[in-house]
Formats: structure tokens, sequence, C-alpha cells
């Protein structure tokens, strides 16, 4: 019926892009998430080989720790697929492709953690929430799945909420980062 | 300004950007840095407000924050500390609760009768007749104190932020920056908050050594890396020093309410002077001692001509110093140390003139200053667990236990030379950053996500700071005549005696009683005082009567801080921009935004019933379920058996909760060997998430599986009406959608318009031949315009929420929540046969089986009598003739279908058979008749459309 399928964005709407050294959000819920529940004595788990509430990059995936028996693995469709389609998937493990039912955006700057601080109670600090981290927290009351993934020597933040509530925290997010002049960049989706 | 005095060394007004501004109608200039409290003085305007009760004229007091005198109307804004808020270019300013002005406040004939006016006088006079009560409010609210609130004001931008510091000081004087130094020089991360508009506390109207001191510490401070609040408060210590801080300094807010989560809170607010009490204490003309060094030397402003000097600490000889300085008159200086009082403060109601001392001479004085001690503003460590005791000796309370994350320093804990105070603030920061760091060692050990701890978690730090001496202090509180004691509520001590003889004395009652204590400055000036006045009464010692206990806040909070900014979450579908631009009137349903109709809901459904609707159903919750124990699970949640769902089919399912009552219903469908959809309510989808969670980790951990809310990942649309086979056709390919292969209560997976991937069911909520569409979201709007386009010919239009439940109330389906309550079991929705009690357990079984032994209400179909009357739904079923209730409406509608009112409703066993004629009583009193129907459905009861 029709040739290529467009990806319909769950933030719709508009706002002027920009480049700012201090703060800039960008939609990623394109890029493709694969669940993976797997309990931590699994074939699937130690592959994937990160610890609850880590990460860790493996070429173009990243994969997240998010529960103790959960794992978010988010990149290219082929490097993603790749990667499940390697899992042992002997014990109780489970695979759900998550691409329509998370958004995800990237929030990336020096003033990114100050901006969540505005949202969200945790504690962002190097010590308690390092480059890496994986969290899962209320954000403007929106449960949310945050790492942080730095972007050179700039902070950067991997946020995944429900697809439902997508604009409504892609909005409150820059309610949030307007006193730091937060601009809305267009992403390609991929982790780079 | 007649009163500006030439430049003063420490001044903070900027003498180059002159202001103007208006009070109480006239115009009037300042200097920016100017509070209007130094630009009203500096403009010779000494009353500023009238009293509460009595509308006596009050001038300054204590001309900062605490000040109770000087409440103004600022534009909209009413109840501004005009101590406080600095001048702006062109502001209005007007007195508050004064009529017809401030000069003349007819209201002050309140003070004829002020013997009447005692404490409880309202409680006891207007208690009775109680029928009286409105006629009194109504009077009584325009006595009520305060400014005035215009609706019409636009909001303000109120921020909240988080904040996690190892080290929260409250206040900025020289304890406070010594403490935030020396925590900063050793690695913590330290908050430094300071409620006036600058740091320095008491060394900002000091002397030239002070002076020097507070540049030296300004300079550190502000190089150490510290966070420095200024113009905020502490407002409030809770559990695990979780203190909230109202940040009024913000660029782009009006306030900030910051909630910090600090490891140790140092607790540094300095003292608060206090004022004496005696007869006259409250004339325009009498001041604390640290009002007038305030005026003269942060604002030059001369305070008056002629002064009489009540002292008996240095505060009070320093501000003797500076008084002079400025070319004051110091008439008399009364010192106290020596034994001398003064007694009354003499002249006309407007201002002072006079002073009579305790030796029978009276002094002429425009200005009465006096300096009689200070009250330690305990209130943080109170909040954390600290009960003060007093100190006879140096006429004071001081804090009394040791918290482990709580420390104090500076006047709150004692008193010294500069040097032993910094020292003791400077250990006191040192103290806070290492227990702040063996705190930090510990939660980041707890905490799964952190940097990996280094080293043993620390040993607790003791507390080895050296005490500070404290100074002996004349106990001053009250002379030998009666004064004003609680300034913002007019409470004078003859009132506190008065309550003290009627049995109000303790001083928890005396405090509720009286509401001395209870105004805004929260007891910061009059806690002391009014104890010290109960002492007396009692004829006790201020130890042995106690304080109050001062709760949060340390000083009142507007509701906009408290706001904050409102999150409040919403859920759209992937179609809602398509709904926005196509006229749909939206409804909030939970969270999410629906459409409820297109502008005409009845035609919708005949459109429906007649050709074919879509309706975007995304909200349906909806859980994957994974793993080889699935079954198991759904027999434990569902009352009827899974076990034997064929790879293909979807059954319908009726949950209950342990206590037997409708928890939810809905739809599973099996995709392969160990993959399910399962459906719920919309309202439910969380619910049975948790509910099905929680019986596998808890009571049935050994089942292997997976459960994974996929709602919002997949649009759901229905696509309902006679020709709704031909429309689905033209867009799926490779699957068969004939009714012999792809019967009701069926499921299939296949490519919809191009989307692959997506879930089809036979199966609907209106009774229409309908096939339920699951589409990855991301393509949902593409394939909710793709049904449209291709369906023009047949006559496709979309529905709202409301043409669904018409339509569904006519085919007689219930709504779990609607037609059911928290009281109603699964056997009175007529469907026992979905209750299999030969299975094993499952949630709600023991009590279901005692349910279908009992005789319980029914839900039925009920029609009315004149097909043209409603009932609103609640409405109440009743025994012909009597109240006595045999159920209610729990659905109703018009139905264009039928042309008729239709509803279902809830009755006992006696009204349920069919036939049985019921009485309705209508929201507007009148009793109608109706009748019990023989199906539930009012529509299609054999259900030949809805299997097509």
């Amino acid at each position: 019926m029709v040739d290529v399928l467009r990806f319909e964005s769950p933030v719709t709407t508009i706002y002027p892009t920009g480049e700012t050294e201090d703060l800039t959000l960008g939609d990623l819920s394109e890029i493709t998430k694969q669940i993976v529940r797997a309990d931590s004595k699994t074939a699937a788990a130690e592959q994937l080989a990160v610890t609850f509430g880590s990460s860790r990059i493996d070429g173009d995936v990243i994969v997240l720790g998010q529960r103790p028996d959960e794992f978010l693995l988010v990149g290219t469709p082929t490097a993603t697929a790749s990667l499940v389609e390697g899992l042992d998937r002997s014990g109780h493990v489970s695979v759900i492709d998550h691409t329509h039912s998370r958004a995800m955006f990237r929030l990336t700057g020096s003033n990114a953690s100050a901006t969540l601080e505005k949202l969200c109670s945790v504690d962002w600090s190097e010590p308690m929430t390092p480059n890496g981290a994986v969290v899962s927290a209320s954000l403007a009351k929106v449960g949310c799945d945050i790492a942080r993934l730095d972007r050179g020597p700039d902070r950067s933040y991997l946020i995944a909420c429900d697809r439902s509530f997508a604009q409504y925290l892609f909005d409150a997010i820059i309610d949030a980062g307007n006193e730091f002049d937060i601009a809305v960049v267009a992403l390609a989706p991929t982790l780079v | 300004m007649t009163r500006r005095l030439p430049a003063q060394a420490g001044e903070v007004i900027n003498r180059s950007t002159p202001l103007s501004f208006k009070w109480d109608g006239g115009n009037l200039s300042a200097f920016e840095g100017d509070t209007i409290a130094s630009a009203l003085l500096a403009n010779d305007k000494r009353i500023v407000s009238r009293s509460m009760k009595y509308h006596r004229p009050r001038g300054y007091l204590t001309a900062d924050f605490w000040d109770p005198n000087g409440f103004v109307q600022v534009g909209d804004d009413p109840n501004v500390r005009s101590g406080h808020r600095l001048v702006e270019n062109g502001m209005t300013i007007d007195p508050q609760n004064v009529w017809p002005s401030l000069d003349y406040d007819m209201k002050a004939a309140n003070g004829l009768v002020g013997r009447f006016l005692t404490a409880g006088f309202y409680y006891k006079t207007f208690i009775k007749p109680q029928a009286m009560w409105p006629v009194y409010e109504k009077v009584l609210a325009r006595f009520a104190p305060g400014g005035t609130v215009d609706l019409d004001t636009p909001h303000g931008y109120h921020d909240k932020r988080y904040a996690h510091p190892d080290v929260v000081v409250a206040g900025g004087g020289p304890a406070g920056m010594a403490a935030a130094i020396s925590a900063a020089s050793l690695g913590a991360r330290v908050m430094l908050v300071e409620h006036e508009h600058a740091l320095g506390g008491h060394l900002r109207w000091g002397n030239a050594e002070d002076r020097r001191l507070l540049d030296e510490l300004r300079g550190k401070v502000e190089g150490a890396g510290v966070e420095i609040l200024t113009n905020s408060t502490v407002t409030g210590r809770y559990e695990d020093n979780w203190t909230a801080i109202v940040q009024r300094s913000h660029p782009i807010a009006v306030e900030r309410l910051i909630k910090a989560r600090a490891k140790v809170l140092v607790v540094a607010p300095g003292l608060i002077e206090r004022p004496y009490v005696f007869t006259g204490n409250d004339k325009p003309g009498v001041m604390l001692s640290g009002a007038v060094r305030r005026l003269i030397n942060m604002y030059a402003v001369k305070p008056g001509e002629r002064a009489v000097v009540f002292t008996g600490n240095a505060d009070g000889d320093a501000a003797i110093v500076d008084l002079e300085r400025v070319g004051v008159t110091v008439a008399r200086v009364v010192d106290a140390r020596q034994g001398e009082n003064i007694v009354v403060a003499k002249g006309g109601a407007k201002a002072l003139d006079s002073v009579e001392l305790s030796d029978g001479s009276v002094i002429e004085a425009d200005l009465l200053v006096t300096a009689v001690g200070w009250t330690a503003p305990t209130s943080l460590l109170n909040m954390a667990g600290d009960r003060p005791v007093y100190h006879a000796g140096s006429a004071r309370f001081y804090p009394s236990a040791e918290i482990h994350n709580v420390l104090a320093t500076g006047g709150i804990a004692g008193d010294g030379d500069a040097d032993q105070l910094l020292a003791h603030a400077e250990a006191t920061g040192r103290l806070a950053a290492n227990r702040a760091a063996a705190v930090a060692h510990r939660v980041q050990d707890l905490t799964a996500r952190a940097l990996p701890v280094q080293g043993p978690e620390p040993t607790w730090p003791e507390d080895d700071r050296q005490s500070l001496p404290r100074d002996s202090h004349p106990a001053l509180f009250r002379s030998t005549t009666h004064g004003i004691v609680d300034y913002s509520e007019d409470v004078d001590s003859k009132d506190l005696v008065a309550a003290a003889k009627e049995g109000y004395d303790s001083v928890e009652l005396l405090k509720r009683y009286t509401t001395a204590t209870m105004g805004p400055s929260q007891g910061k000036l009059e806690t002391v005082n009014t104890v010290a006045v109960l002492a007396e009464a009692r004829g006790e010692t201020i130890q042995e009567v106690g304080t109050t206990v001062w709760r949060p806040p340390y000083a009142p909070i507007t509701l906009g801080a408290l706001g904050g900014r409102v999150f409040e979450p919403v859920r759209v579908s992937s179609i809602q921009s398509w709904h926005e631009a196509n006229g749909a009137t939206p409804i909030l349903a939970g969270a999410w935004v629906r459409p409820d109709h297109y502008g005409d809901p009845a035609a919708e459904v005949t459109n429906t019933r007649t050709n074919v609707g879509i309706i975007d159903v995304t909200p349906l919750g909806k859980l994957d379920l994974q793993g080889p124990d699935v079954p198991k699970l759904l027999n434990h949640l569902y009352t009827n058996k899974w076990s034997q769902l064929p790879v293909g089919s979807v059954r319908y399912g009726i949950m209950c909760a342990e206590d037997g009552v409708v928890l939810d219903d809905g739809v599973t469908g099996r995709l392969s060997d160990n993959r399910y959809l399962m459906t719920t309510t919309s309202s439910g989808a969380a619910t049975i998430w948790e509910w099905a969670e929680n019986w596998l980790q808890t009571e049935h951990p050994d089942w292997q599986v997976h459960v994974t809310p996929v709602t919002s990942g997949f649009t759901s649309i229905n696509v309902a009406g006679p020709k709704s086979r031909a429309l689905v056709s033209r867009l799926v390919d490779n699957v068969d959608l004939g009714p012999d292969a792809f019967d009701y209560m069926q499921v299939r997976s296949g490519t919809v318009a191009g989307v692959p991937n997506c879930f089809m069911w036979r199966i609907g909520f209106t009774g229409e031949l309908s096939f339920e569409l699951h589409v990855p979201s991301g393509h949902g709007l593409h394939v909710w315009t793709a049904l449209l386009e291709m369906g023009n010919d047949l006559g496709v239009k979309p529905f709202g929420l409301e043409a669904q439940r018409i339509m569904r109330l006519e085919k007689g389906h219930f709504i779990v929540g609607q037609d059911t309550d928290g009281l109603t079991k699964a056997p009175s929705l007529g469907m026992n046969g979905l209750i299999k009690l030969d299975k094993d357990d499952f949630a709600g079984k023991p009590e279901l089986a005692w349910a279908m032994e009992q005789s319980l209400p029914s839900l039925v179909a009920i029609q009315t009598t004149d097909p043209a009357e409603v009932p609103t739904e609640a409405s109440q079923i009743v025994r012909a003739g009597t109240n006595e209730i045999l159920g209610r409406i729990t659905s109703s509608r018009m139905s264009p279908t039928l042309d008729r009112s239709i509803c279902l409703g809830q009755v006992l066993p006696e009204a349920a058979p069919a036939g049985t004629e019921l009485t309705i009583v209508m929201i507007d009193g009148r009793r109608i008749t109706a009748r019990v129907m023989e199906h539930q459905a009012h529509f299609d009861p054999e259900g030949q459309r809805l299997r097509g």
C-alpha cells in the first residue's frame, strides 16, 4: 500500500529548532528499543553483561539494566536485532519490541542536570549518577527510565517514557529548560 | 526625602538610581536598594498601618522582614512585608484594611470598646444563636485584616526544584558564612540560604570593623563554590533533613520552592531582637535598636530627632553611638543594667512625644529605642526534635538536644567575641562536612547506580566543638505597666493575664485562645514575652512554663510557592492530532484525553449501525504475557477457565478481587504457544498490571510469566458496523477475513495498510460486526487515515466515546466501575456461567463460592414507561409509594437506534425478574415508572449482528 512507512513521532508540537551550547532537547522516539526480560541467572543476562542501574555500549546499541530482570536495548534496527538474535534464550527469557511503546528524548548540555532537578527528585551528582548510570524515576510525574550517556564533555541523558505521555513530558522539559535557553534539535535515530 | 542622611559608609542604597513610587495615592521618591520601609521613613511617613483589632496607628518597629506593623498592599499583591520588599520604580503601595484612610480610620472606633474585645471575645459572643452565624460572618469579614486579592490577577510563574546538597546552612550571617566556607573547603557541596537580600546578618549595619569582616567573609564564601541563595528562607525541616527553601530571588520565577535533601543542616539564623512590653509600646516612634541601626547605616535614614534609649546590652549602646553620629539628640539613656526602666510611651494616637521613666521623670522625645535582648529562633531545631531550654543568666532560650545531622552555630548557640563565634562556626562547618561525607558514603554504597565507594564507611564524626559562652543579660520582658505583646494580633499583656485567670494557663492553650504568636511573624518577636508574661501570671519561672512548639513554616509561605509548577500529566493516542484537527470534543478519561464526539453522537451511532464507524480505543489496557505458565496466571486472575484456549482464539473474562468484588473485565487472546495479549478496561490497565505482578512476585514467583504493559505501543482502532468487513478487507493483506475463516472471538496477525505486525480481533463493544485493529503506534495515524480514505464510499465516519457508550448500552454491555461499584460481586452481573468454582484456587474463589449461594442485587436492563424520560444516572429505584430503596440506575441514555430511553440498573433480587414494574425517583423529585426487561441487551439480544 505504501512504499516507505514513516515513523510518526509522538511529539507533534512544532518548536523552533536551534542549537545552543548550554542545553538541547531532541526527539529520539524513532530509535529501536527492545526490552529483554531475563532473570540475572539466565545465560541471556550474562550475555547482556550489565547490572541493574548501569549500562554499556555495544557497537551501535546501548544495553541498559533498567530493572533487576529487565534490559532495554537501544540502537539501530540491525544492531539491536543482531544482539537479540544472538541471545541464548534458555531459561525464561522474553523479548518485546518497545519502539512504538516508549518515546525517547535526549537532553544534552551543561545545564541538563539542572533541568532534570526541576522535574525529578533524583540526585544527579557525579557520585550518585555517574556516566552510564540508569535510573527509573518520576519526571514531572511521569514514570521514566533515564540513562546518563554523556556526549564528549557534555552531560547527556536519554529519557524514555510511555509514548502516550510523550508530548506532555516534552513540553514539561522545555518549560523547565527555558531558564537555560533550551533549544530543540532534530536528531537522527541513532546514538551517535 | 526629608529624613535622608548624607552618604553612610555601609549604605546599601544606590543614590545614582533614583526611583519614584506611589504611597497612599501620593508620589514619593526613593533610591535603588531602599526597602519600602526605609523609603517611607526617608519621606517622613512614620505611620504605615493600623493594628488588626483596634486599628491603632502603627509605625515601624524592626524595619526588617519580621516587622509586624509593616504589611502593605503593593499593586495587586496583598500582605507585602514592607520592611523587606525593595522599592521598584513606579510601584503603587497602599496601606491595608483602613477606611476611609490611613490617617482617619473609622475602624479605630474599635479601640473605644477595646476593653470588651478581650481574648475569646469572638468565640464567646458569636457562638449563639447558631442561625445568626451567616450574618455575623458577613460583618466580621469586613473587619478581617490583610490586603485585597484581585481574582483576575494573572498567575505568576512559581518554580520548583529538587537539590541534594551535602550541607544546607540556614542563615547567611557571619556564622553561617564561616560554616559554609569551612564545609566547602573540605569538598562538601554547600547551599547557603539567607532570607535578607544580601549576606552578612548584623554585620551589614555594624561599624567599620564589622564591615571589614563582612567584606572578608563575603569574598571567601563567593570564592568557595558555595551555592548562595539570598532573599530565600529555609521554611521547614522534615524527616531525614528534607528541607524546604523558598527562593524569592530567582530571575525567571516569582518564587521557587526548593526541596533540598541535606545530608547535614546547619542552623545559623542569628538572634532576633525582642520588643519590650510597656504601655504605649506600639506608638509610632518606638523602635528596636536594630531597626534604628539598619535605618541609619544601611539606608541612611534618620529615624527621629530626639531620642530616649532604653538599653540592656551592647547593641543598645551601639545604637546610641549611631544616633549621635547622625545628629539625633539622645535626650536620655535609660540603662537597664543599672536598674533603670521605662514605664510609659506618651503622646497622641499617632506619635510619641515623651517617655515616662520609672523614677517618675518624663523626657520629651519623638523616638524611643529599646534594646532588651533577643529571641533565639530555634524553629528549625524544634522541627528536628529539639526543645529549647531557658537560661536565666542570659535571659534567652538555647537548643538542648544533640541531633546528629542538624547542627547549630552563631548567636543561637551562644555568645562570645567575633573570634570565638567564627571559630565555633568553622568547627561546625567542618563537622557538617565530615558527617555529610559519612552519610554520602552510606547512601552511595546502598545505591546500585552510584559510583563504587572507596574504603570502609567512615566512623561517625564526634562533636568536639568548644561550647560558646553565654553572656549575662538582664531579664527584660515587661515593665511595671502593661502593653502590647503580639503586635500582629493586637494582644496585650492584660489579655494574657486574663486568659491565664480564665484557666488557659498552659502556654499552648494560651497561644490558641489569645492567638498570641500566631501572626505573620510566627512568634519570632512575641514568644518569649508571651511566656514571660504567663510565667509572671502563674508565679512560676520561664523554664517551668516552657515554650510553644515551633512548627513549619519558619516564615509564612505563599500558596503560589507551595503549588509550584503544577504537573498534570495527560496521555494521548497517536491519532490525537487528527482528532483535534477534525473538531473532536475532548473528554478526560483518567489521564487520557479522548474524543467524546465529533459533533453529533446520535448520528455517529446511526452511521455505525448502518454503515461503518471507526473509534480510537488506544487507551484500552494491553498487557503482553509471555511464558509457559501464562495459563496458570490467567486461571488465577479470571473467574473462568483458560487452560484450553487455542492459538488464534480470544476469550472474555471477569476478574475479581479476593472479596469477590468485580475488579475488571476484558478479553485475552492467544497469539502463539507462549504469548498472549490481555486487554483490560482503560481505567484498569495499571491496576491489573500491578495485580498480576503482585501475584507473580509474592504468591507464585515460580511461575514463568513475563507481564509487560504495551498499551501505548499499539494504536487500537475498532472498526464497527455492517460494512466493517468490507472496509478492513481493503487494507489487510494475507489474512482471510471471511466469517468462516475469521470468526467472532478470534485473533489474527497481519499487515494493515502496509503496516506489519498488527493484530486483529473479531470483537467489539458496540454489538456490531467489529474488527479491533492493534497497530504499532508509530503508524497509528497512517492506518486511521487510510481507513477513512479507503472507506469513503462505504460511508465510514469516526465515532467518539459517547456514541460507543450509547451502543454498548443498547447492547447491554456493562462497564466496570459504572454499572458496578465497590460492593458488586460477580454473581450480580448475570454471568454465573463464567464463574468456575471447579477450578483450582483463583482470586476471589472462596468469596464467590459463598456469594453464589446468596440473593444478591442484579444488574438488569430497564426501560421507562414513557420512552422520552431518561433518568439521570444514579437515580434511585424505590418501592412504589415509599422511599424504600430497591436499587439505582447505573447507566442511561436516549437510544437513537430504538428511539427511546434505555437503562441498566442494579436492583434487589425481588425487583429483578423480567416484567417487574419499578418506580424511579427523578432528579427533580418526580416519580416515573419503568419495567425490567427480559434480556440485558436492549438491541439484538441474540447477537446476530456482532457475529456478522
